[in-house]
């Protein structure tokens, strides 16, 4: 008995020793604890409310121009209304990645963006007069998107879209309908916003269910199916053997139909965003504290042994050059170098990589919310 | 010969089994209702269109809506286990319903769930309801003895359970990096009172709980067998779990543990918690016959199994020695042997599936197919890219595809290594045969974690 009670009490002294001198071999500089809500604070205060505002305001800019051109169908202020249009859709790459509170609950971003259109369903809701878009299989037939068809794909030139609107008041009706619902469920989740805001900003644990995990998981998520695959990846034919789907491109009709070409500017807009959220920037360019500053939290704090903030930027840096070397219309550079969107495909890829992997792994952001043991 | 003989014939109080029998019913009743109540049982077992089987097992599927009536047994017959009643139909009952469940998926896999198997499968050759049990009520008669090695058999499994996760820590990542605790701490729950904000991010903390986790899971088992020791050893499994419970979504597996942790007390203390619990019944029970020791049926044949039982569970978690590579990275042989936490490992998995005529290609997008969390799991794990690999091949031949390879895009990062690239992207995997053989077509990490 004896003989087990000394080498237990040589096993526990070893133990004591251990954990002693791993103690003091390190420099004795306490590591501050890193406070996340100080991102929740800086995304909330510094980008999403605002850029939330600017949309709205561009919605509000977008209505008033729809209703002068359904009052005044001409040239004059179709243009208005076209130029209003696209404004919008640039300050809506801003948000489509907030999937978050209000805008989760009522489905936001698919009632805004959700493309290819169905021309079929928007001409049946046209005729029958329908106002209530609020079933999933209206998402196809509203939002920017849904407006693209109705100004610049029921016919092929301006002229022949603004004679439609002259002969048939039913368009109108329609277009300032779609109108109305942006607003309104876009006003309905800045109002939220003004409340939602705190218990965000205070949810700043590590569970699940905290705000920088689901917030996390909308960016990345966003970032592989919102821009990666949407805009890049399933026109040029990624997921289809080859075959090029160039009516998948985002905003079609306006480049389609040669009325501006935007799916570069949109792409784009979209990529400076997602930069703009793992930076912690505002739209005044002022830097706050971000999934950035947590890696190099992280990185400084001996967790890791190469920084991963600076690899995702140049990511990032790559990955605008790719999308730059675009045409402004992907339609033709789908037909005419499809290499060329692969190539960009490509690069958003690597973003995605190191965002799954190492920037989930780094922060212990379990993948979406799955709710299940561990052991 | 003679040593074995007489300890074979050794007794001990029956209260330590009818405690275990208890204790273990009722958790694992509690298990059950608590998984059905989550909505588990749809969203990990009816929903996918697609379950990942364990190789060998592939028959073992869910079934549809009778998945929920396979539970409701599973959970009945524990409950029956835990009062004793018909306790050896039950146990059996149990055993093979819950080892049914944890076969229908594998994305589910984990390591207490295996623990839970192996641990009824022992108890269908244990007497666990000779005493304090409704068989014992309904017979008239309850045993004072039952042999000592069959509580001591239920010793032994969580000897194993723990100093295998102790052996299990003693590797580069865990001792040398103190990953992956460095990343978890790190990164953790700042809502814990005082620790959460000094403690839990600094460097020594990581090093001082990796190399106290190891030393904790190797020691305790000898601590709970003294009896000098027990009550701190036992004090110790309560802190030890809870803190997990607070840092780790971790399921019933602390729970399961400490439970189990007090078959090493003695069965006078076994004894003193079942009159304390079962008072009120106890006392209207007066008419049962006391017998001294129990006669096991097919003694030897019980003897035999749980002989043969322990051989394998003693060598089964060194298979990863007949494999090549890092074990952490190929995990080949790395579950079923009590390697718990011990990885930070995520993936990004994609698929390419090419028409061998043409050379057309196109990718595949998961979440046609699977879960969020079996494309999770799938995605770091090289059993799982695999089988689904093969999957998607069936699936695209009979949509129409006849001649086609599939090639996995894959990338892991493990325990904060920047992520490399998994899987060789040159390799069809339609080539390459489920089992057991080695799978070469994984990369090498290029760095040695020394696992044990």
């Amino acid at each position: 008995m004896s003989k087990i009670r000394l080498i237990l009490f040589s096993i526990i002294s070893i133990f004591i020793v251990v954990a002693c001198t791993s103690e003091s071999d390190e420099d004795q500089i306490l590591i501050p604890e890193f406070d996340r809500s100080t991102i929740l604070t800086n995304y909330a205060e510094n980008i999403i409310i605002p850029r939330y505002a600017d949309f709205k305001l561009s919605l509000m800019n977008l209505k008033s121009s729809v209703d002068s051109y359904v009052a005044y169908p001409m040239i004059s202020t179709y243009d208005k209304m076209h130029n209003d249009w696209l404004d919008a859709y640039k300050k809506w790459q801003h948000i489509e990645m907030f999937n978050i509170g209000k805008a989760e609950e009522i489905m936001f971003f698919n009632t805004i963006n959700t493309y290819p259109v169905d021309e079929l369903r928007i001409n049946e809701n046209i005729v029958s007069q329908k106002n209530d878009l609020s079933n999933a299989n209206d998402y196809s037939s509203q939002g920017l998107s849904g407006v693209d068809y109705m100004i610049h794909g029921i016919d092929d030139t301006k002229d022949k879209v603004i004679q439609k609107y002259t002969d048939d008041p039913k368009y109108g009706e329609y277009l300032k309908n779609l109108l109305s619902i942006m607003y309104t469920n876009t006003n309905e989740i800045v109002q939220d916003w003004e409340t939602y805001k705190d218990s965000f900003i205070q949810s700043s644990g590590n569970s699940n269910s905290s705000s920088l995990n689901m917030i996390t998981n909308d960016f990345v998520y966003y970032f592989e199916k919102g821009l990666r695959a949407n805009k890049i990846g399933i026109p040029a034919g990624v997921y289809s053997g080859g075959n090029t789907l160039v009516s998948n491109i985002e905003a079609y009709y306006s480049s389609m139909n040669s009325f501006q070409d935007v799916s570069k500017d949109l792409a784009t807009e979209a990529l400076i965003a997602s930069e703009n959220l793992f930076l912690g920037k505002s739209s005044t360019g002022a830097v706050g504290p971000s999934l950035k500053t947590y890696l190099d939290y992280i990185y400084n704090a001996d967790v890791n042994k190469e920084n991963l903030s600076p690899v995702i930027l140049s990511n990032f840096q790559e990955a605008k050059q790719a999308v730059n070397q675009l045409d402004e219309n992907f339609i033709d550079q789908i037909n005419n170098n499809k290499i060329k969107m692969l190539n960009a495909f490509d690069k958003l890829q690597v973003i995605v990589v190191n965002m799954k992997t190492n920037m989930l792994s780094l922060l212990s952001i379990q993948v979406d919310y799955i709710d299940a043991d561990g052991d | 010969m003679e040593i074995i003989t007489s300890y074979l014939s050794k007794k001990q109080e029956s209260t330590s089994l009818a405690f275990f029998r208890l204790s273990f019913g009722l958790l694992m009743t509690f298990s059950i209702i608590r998984f059905w109540l989550k909505g588990w049982i749809k969203t990990m077992y009816i929903d996918p269109s697609f379950h990942f089987t364990f190789y060998g097992f592939d028959w073992v599927k869910p079934l549809d809506e009778y998945t929920y009536l396979l539970f409701f047994i599973c959970g009945l017959s524990a409950f029956f286990v835990a009062i004793g009643y018909k306790y050896y139909l039950s146990i059996i009952t149990f055993f093979l319903t819950f080892t049914y469940i944890e076969l229908m998926d594998k994305t589910t896999y984990l390591n207490h769930y295996y623990f839970v198997s192996i641990l009824s499968f022992l108890m269908i050759f244990l007497p666990a309801n000779s005493s304090y049990s409704v068989d014992s009520y309904l017979e008239k008669k309850s045993y004072k003895y039952s042999p000592k090695w069959c509580v001591d058999s239920i010793k032994i499994l969580l000897f194993i359970v723990y100093f295998y996760s102790g052996i299990a820590k003693i590797n580069y990542d865990w001792l040398i990096e103190a990953q992956p605790l460095k990343i978890w701490l790190t990164t953790g729950s700042y809502d814990l009172p005082i620790i959460g904000s000094t403690l839990m991010q600094q460097e020594w903390f990581h090093y001082f709980m990796s190399w106290g986790g190891m030393f904790y899971d190797l020691l305790i088992p000898f601590i709970l067998l003294y009896s000098r020791t027990r009550i701190f050893g036992f004090l110790l499994v309560v802190f030890f779990h809870v803190f997990t419970v607070i840092l780790f979504p971790i399921g019933m597996f602390p729970y399961i543990m400490i439970i189990s942790s007090l078959i090493f007390f003695t069965s006078q203390t076994h004894q003193k918690i079942l009159d304390f619990i079962l008072n009120p019944l106890t006392k209207q029970i007066k008419n049962i016959k006391e017998l001294k020791v129990i006669n096991i049926k097919r003694k030897n044949l019980a003897l035999n199994v749980v002989v043969i039982f322990f051989i394998i569970q003693f060598l089964f978690p060194f298979r990863y020695t007949l494999y090549p590579g890092e074990l952490f990275w190929n995990e080949q042989g790395y579950r079923f042997s009590w390697r718990v936490m011990l990885m930070e490992k995520r993936g990004y998995t994609t698929f390419k599936i090419v028409d061998k005529e043409n050379k057309n290609s196109f990718y595949v997008m998961n979440d046609s197919f699977l879960t969020e969390f079996q494309e999770r799991q799938m995605s770091f794990q090289p059993d799982f890219i695999l089988e689904y690999a093969h999957f998607l091949g069936d699936h695209y031949k009979k949509s129409g595809l006849n001649e086609i390879e599939v090639y996995a895009d894959s990338y892991v990062a493990l325990n904060g290594r920047m992520s490399k690239r998994f899987v060789d992207p040159n390799v069809d995997l339609l080539k390459e045969k489920r089992g057991f053989n080695n799978k070469s077509w994984i990369l090498p990490l290029n760095e040695k974690i020394n696992t044990f």
